[in-house]
């Protein structure tokens, strides 16, 4: 009996997910064109974005800042080659994703110095910095930002018909999430693991930690522009306004609340945060004590987020149910 | 996971059925909020401003749109909070819903508003935005729209009409450099300015003003020495004022809201004259300002309205805001350009949608037109729109005095009629004012 | 292995060399035009009442940074609700000194003291119970300030407001040359954050609290060992940092102008000089706060005409600039 109520339960886990994966397949056809973009769309692209925050973290033990202004400079890129220079959408693109590269590469260079809370720190100045270069900058339109930036023709209008958009978007997590998963099990990814856990004891072995860092760093960059260039498809518009502090909180938050330990987290946080950032406007103005109230209630009692807290219920229901929980995997619990 | 489960075919079927119940349910609820074409009630969603510098407009704005509906489509007032709604508003049959929406003078607010109104709302023409820089995001946005009308609110950057050119988005006040028409003049030849330095907030409002001035005062044969640009959101303006040269006649003063009042005090504490050596932006000239007391005697700006004009027009209009909406002190609400114009806005709606009896098929391709074709007559002077549906407006030159009981009022010194966008050809669409042109 | 050292060991000279050219050119170069020699005309008024904007700035800066440099030396807890209880401490001054028409200096007291209270309760309910947890730390005191400066907007409105000085500091004061008036309150300020450098540093160097907190400052785990109880040395430590956070609030409040995003800017203002100086520093903080307000404050003026917008990427420049030479800043240690 106690078996089958275990294996009824497995059932019942994967069936869940095979229903929410179909849904996800199916969301342009199955809701509005307003939920399909403003919820599905933006939900992937944070998720991405939010995703080069939790790759930094849980695969080199560093929480950077600077996400948000690293997928800012990959929008401005993409924005100002298009709009202005009339370049074709998807070389803007690839450029954008270079120069993104190229800028973490500097930030990395000056940051990779220095650990924990004091890389927090700097990677917030340096996303205060880009901010403050991207409000002044005529070149890039200061204040007013870019406009009537069009996606390629293949995606379509994000807003009169987003499917094309949205499985792009979808394309793009499926193949970010997958390339962060083989990146751990590569020589490289395992000598991340050793910078997170044991810095100096890699060092006396000869690896060079602050290059080590700054290639991860420069890894959650790409993935960051990923973030960025969709996401100025997806708004045609691009504003400083857009990469401001309250925005690169918003994106710490989203990790945070999705599970800092776990991969999966980005967009589940990214859903979270969209839905109520969408929805609650219409009954209350104070949408940010809400975002920040759920923050501190999953900084203050799961660590892991949302997706720690399904994890720990999974775990706990196959105890009830009789399976005996390995131990390796309790103490881990952090692996994207 | 160390079990195995024993799945049989019949168990994998109802798996599957489970899925597909699953999505079909999801599939029921999901698909909501598809906005209906409009048979039946009219959804008007007003935009304006409720954080940063400006959120000081934002009764303004609201109160001069909603009285637009009370005045004259038969709405009644649910209270005198910004936000409080207008019942029982109707135009030809159809009844009005209205919805706010704020940003905070940001592009990507203001079109997450305008999106979350038009998309999510479902209203059916949006009254705004407020600020410069959000009516270029907006007109850019009602291109891929072209089944809903666009109103602009306040927002008075000159490329929204003049660049950007959006069928359907219409903006019945003008653009911030007509609001400056006759007070380039006035510098040159009353106050007999020569050489002058800008000081304004850094976007694209406050230099479509400048460029308003420099239109006129520069071919007069005037000389700007120096342009002080600071950004949005800086509360310290002590040092923008230090930097102002010494030697210059006077300055033109370019701030909305609280900067405005922030500059004001630290000039007069520095023992600057405010009435003869600064002018003001239209912004500038406006009731929230009066904190700063008696120093603002003598000021005087360039403004779509006239403000403290005695002529009936002007002074009905007034009275009867008053009298909905009382402000104290009393005027305070009437006498600002962000009422005005939102009334006005509001108003061109109202007289659209009765020539067309509430008729929004097709696309509304016929309001459309409409409103293309409207000649308005406003507190503010006729309004008729140019061929980039700009209007041609009357501006004003403005002055604060002090009124009978004490108290700071305004006064219309100057009228300038007939002023369009391209101020007779200087102009046009590659012409986007910034911070260092037009050049002097 | 010496060849690395020694190749470091150039580098730093290097860019000490460096830097100490910058800052040799650019005093020149602020000499040159505010004196007017070599042929240019010099401004001197203008740079004296810059150079006095500087210094009243570099004054608040330093209250409002002491406090936070205090609570992360010790703590090891960076404050980022640091800048949300400044503008809390400013417009609960305001709404004193506005609505009840309370004295001035004691509304500054008693919004100080209540901000000290508010970061008291803080540290005892969201970041006892956590020590050594310096992400866990900053992420919860994100949360904090993202939850403060929310709810600051209904209770205190969206607009800016600012304090009214009291009177016979409201105006301005004639200066001894060139006839500039200077407005009074900045000036108090400039004092006000003199006697409080001299207080803490006293405090700091010759009492026996201050003692203590040297030496949890350098090491924690003895101290509490030696039997000093640190959980008291804590609390009253955030208090004090707190309360100078208010204290700061208000007199920004009274000097600038109090408006939702002024806790982010004032947090920025107390990462940068905390940074540069270096954590856990006193004197640091004096240094950072003199640079920022001088950088801030003549970049506007002196960087040639066209580049004056860029005058705040020059002050996180500074920043990017010290850390690049010294990760721990000027006078940290880690």
């Amino acid at each position: 009996m106690r078996i089958g109520r275990l294996s009824g339960w497995l059932l019942l886990k994967r069936a869940a997910l095979a229903g929410v994966l179909l849904v996800i397949l199916l969301v342009p056809q199955l809701f509005s064109a307003f939920v399909a973009s403003s919820i599905g769309v933006q939900a992937l692209v944070l998720g991405i974005a939010a995703a080069s925050i939790i790759f930094l973290n849980s695969a080199v033990g560093m929480v950077s800042l600077a996400q948000t202004a690293l997928y800012g400079i990959a929008a401005y890129t993409t924005a100002k080659l298009a709009v202005v220079q009339g370049v074709d959408p998807w070389v803007a693109a690839m450029a954008a994703v270079g120069v993104t590269v190229v800028v973490a590469l500097l930030f990395g260079a000056i940051a990779s110095r220095s650990e924990g809370i004091y890389f927090l720190m700097i990677t917030l100045a340096s996303a205060v910095i880009t901010y403050y270069f991207f409000s002044q900058v005529t070149a890039f339109g200061s204040h007013e930002g870019i406009n009537a930036v069009e996606p390629p023709r293949l995606l379509g209008k994000p807003f009169v018909d987003p499917t094309g958009m949205y499985y792009a978007a979808l394309i793009c997590s499926v193949i970010i999430y997958v390339l962060i998963r083989y990146l751990r099990r590569t020589p490289f990814g395992y000598a991340l693991q050793g910078v997170r856990d044991e810095p100096v004891r890699m060092r006396a072995l000869g690896f060079n930690v602050p290059l080590l860092r700054t290639s991860a760093f420069v890894v959650g960059a790409f993935i960051a522009s990923i973030a960025g260039v969709l996401l100025v498809w997806y708004n045609s518009n691009i504003s400083p306004g857009a990469i401001d502090l309250t925005r690169t909180i918003d994106l710490l938050t989203i990790a945070v609340i999705g599970g800092l330990g776990r991969l999966e987290g980005a967009w589940i946080g990214a859903l979270l945060f969209t839905v109520v950032q969408t929805y609650s406007p219409a009954y209350t103005d104070r949408f940010e004590t809400l975002i920040g109230l759920i923050f501190l209630a999953v900084v203050l009692a799961s660590p892991g987020g949302i997706a720690g807290i399904a994890r720990s219920l999974d775990r706990f229901i196959r105890r009830r149910l009789g399976e005996s929980v390995d131990a390796p995997a309790l103490a881990s619990g952090r692996q994207p | 996971m160390a079990s195995r489960t024993v799945v049989g075919s019949g168990r994998r079927a109802s798996a599957w059925a489970v899925c597909v119940a699953l999505g079909v349910t999801l599939a029921a609820c999901g698909t909501g909020s598809t906005p209906s074409p409009s048979a039946g009630p009219i959804k008007i969603g007003i935009l304006s401003i409720c954080g940063g510098p400006f959120a000081t407009f934002e009764q303004e704005t609201f109160s001069g749109a909603k009285y637009a509906l009370i005045q004259n489509a038969g709405g009644k007032s649910l209270g005198t909070g910004p936000e409080d709604g207008v019942s029982g508003a109707t135009v030809s049959g159809h009844p009005i819903q209205i919805s706010f929406g704020c940003s905070d003078a940001s592009p990507d607010k203001a079109l997450a508003e305008a999106r979350r109104l038009i998309q999510n709302v479902g209203v059916d023409v949006l009254l705004g935005p407020l600020s410069g820089d959000e009516g270029i995001a907006v007109a850019n946005y009602a291109k891929q729209q072209p089944n809903k009308t666009f109103v602009n609110g306040t927002s008075a950057a000159q490329q929204t009409t003049l660049s950007v050119k959006a069928p359907n988005f219409f903006r019945f006040g003008g653009d911030g450099a007509q609001w400056m028409a006759g007070l380039g003049k006035y510098a040159y030849q009353t106050l007999m300015w020569r050489n002058v330095a800008i000081l304004g907030e850094d976007y694209s409002y406050p230099w479509t003003q400048a460029a308003g001035f420099i239109g006129e005062f520069c071919p007069a044969g005037g000389k700007i020495s120096k342009r002080i640009w600071i950004p949005l959101g800086t509360t310290d303006w002590a040092s923008a004022v230090a930097q102002l040269p010494s030697n210059i006649d006077g300055f033109l003063l370019l701030t909305g809201g609280t900067d405005t009042v922030a500059v004001e005090k630290e000039y007069a504490t520095r023992g600057g004259n405010l009435a003869t050596h600064m002018l003001g932006g239209s912004s500038v000239m406006d009731p929230t300002s009066f904190t700063v007391g008696q120093p603002l005697k003598g000021l005087a700006g360039g403004s779509p309205v006239p403000l403290g004009s005695t002529d009936s027009a002007w002074t009905s209009y007034a009275d009867g805001l008053e009298a909905v909406y009382p402000a104290t002190p009393k005027g305070s609400l009437a006498g600002s350009l962000f009422t005005a114009l939102y009334y006005d806005g509001m108003n061109a709606i109202l007289q659209g949608l009765k020539q067309v009896n509430g008729d929004l098929s097709g696309n509304q391709a016929k309001f459309q037109q409409a409103l293309s074709g409207l000649s308005l007559s406003t507190p503010n002077g006729p309004i008729k729109l140019d061929a980039n549906r700009n209007a041609i407006i009357t501006n004003y030159i403005v002055q604060i005095v002090s009124q009978a009981d004490g108290s700071l009022g305004f006064k219309t010194i100057q009228t300038v009629p007939n002023v369009d966008e391209t101020f007779g050809g200087v102009f046009g669409p590659a012409s986007a004012p910034s911070r260092d042109s037009p050049t002097c | 292995m010496t060849l690395r050292r020694l190749r470091t060991e150039i580098a730093r000279r290097l860019a000490g060399g460096l830097a100490l050219v910058v800052l040799v050119f650019v005093i020149a170069w602020v000499m040159v035009r505010a004196f007017g020699l070599f042929g240019t005309t010099g401004n001197l008024p203008q740079f004296i009442v810059v150079t006095l904007n500087g210094l009243t700035l570099a004054g608040l800066y330093f209250i409002v940074a002491s406090g936070f440099t205090l609570i992360f030396g010790l703590m090891r807890v960076v404050n980022m609700a640091h800048g949300s209880l400044y503008l809390l401490g400013g417009y609960l001054a305001w709404r004193m000194v506005q609505h009840r028409a309370l004295n001035y200096w004691v509304a500054l007291l008693l919004a100080a003291l209540a901000i000290g209270v508010v970061g008291l309760v803080m540290q005892q309910v969201f970041l006892r119970w956590n020590q050594g947890q310096d992400l866990r730390q900053a992420l919860i005191t994100i949360a904090l300030s993202v939850i403060l400066a929310d709810q600051m907007i209904p209770y205190f409105g969206a607009s800016a407001v600012s304090i009214g000085a009291p009177d016979g500091l409201a105006g301005s004061v004639r200066l001894a040359v060139y006839d500039i008036q200077y407005p009074t309150f900045r000036l108090v300020v400039l004092g006000l954050a003199t006697l409080i450098g001299i207080a803490l540093w006293y405090g700091i160097r010759h009492t026996r609290f201050g003692m203590i907190i040297r030496a949890g400052v350098d090491d924690r785990a003895m101290t509490s060992a030696l039997g000093v109880n640190v959980q008291v040395v804590f609390a009253v430590t955030f208090f004090i940092g707190a309360f100078l956070a208010g204290l700061g609030g208000v007199l920004g409040g009274t000097m600038i102008a109090l408006a939702p995003g002024q806790d982010a800017a004032f947090l920025l203002s107390s990462l940068v000089v905390v940074i540069v100086g270096g954590m856990g520093s006193l004197g640091g903080a004096l240094v950072g706060a003199l640079a920022l307000g001088f950088v801030d404050q003549l970049s506007g003026i002196y960087l040639p005409a066209g580049y004056t917008n860029y005058s705040i990427l020059l002050t996180f420049a500074l920043l990017v600039f010290v850390l690049a030479m010294r990760p721990t800043g000027l006078f940290g240690r880690r």
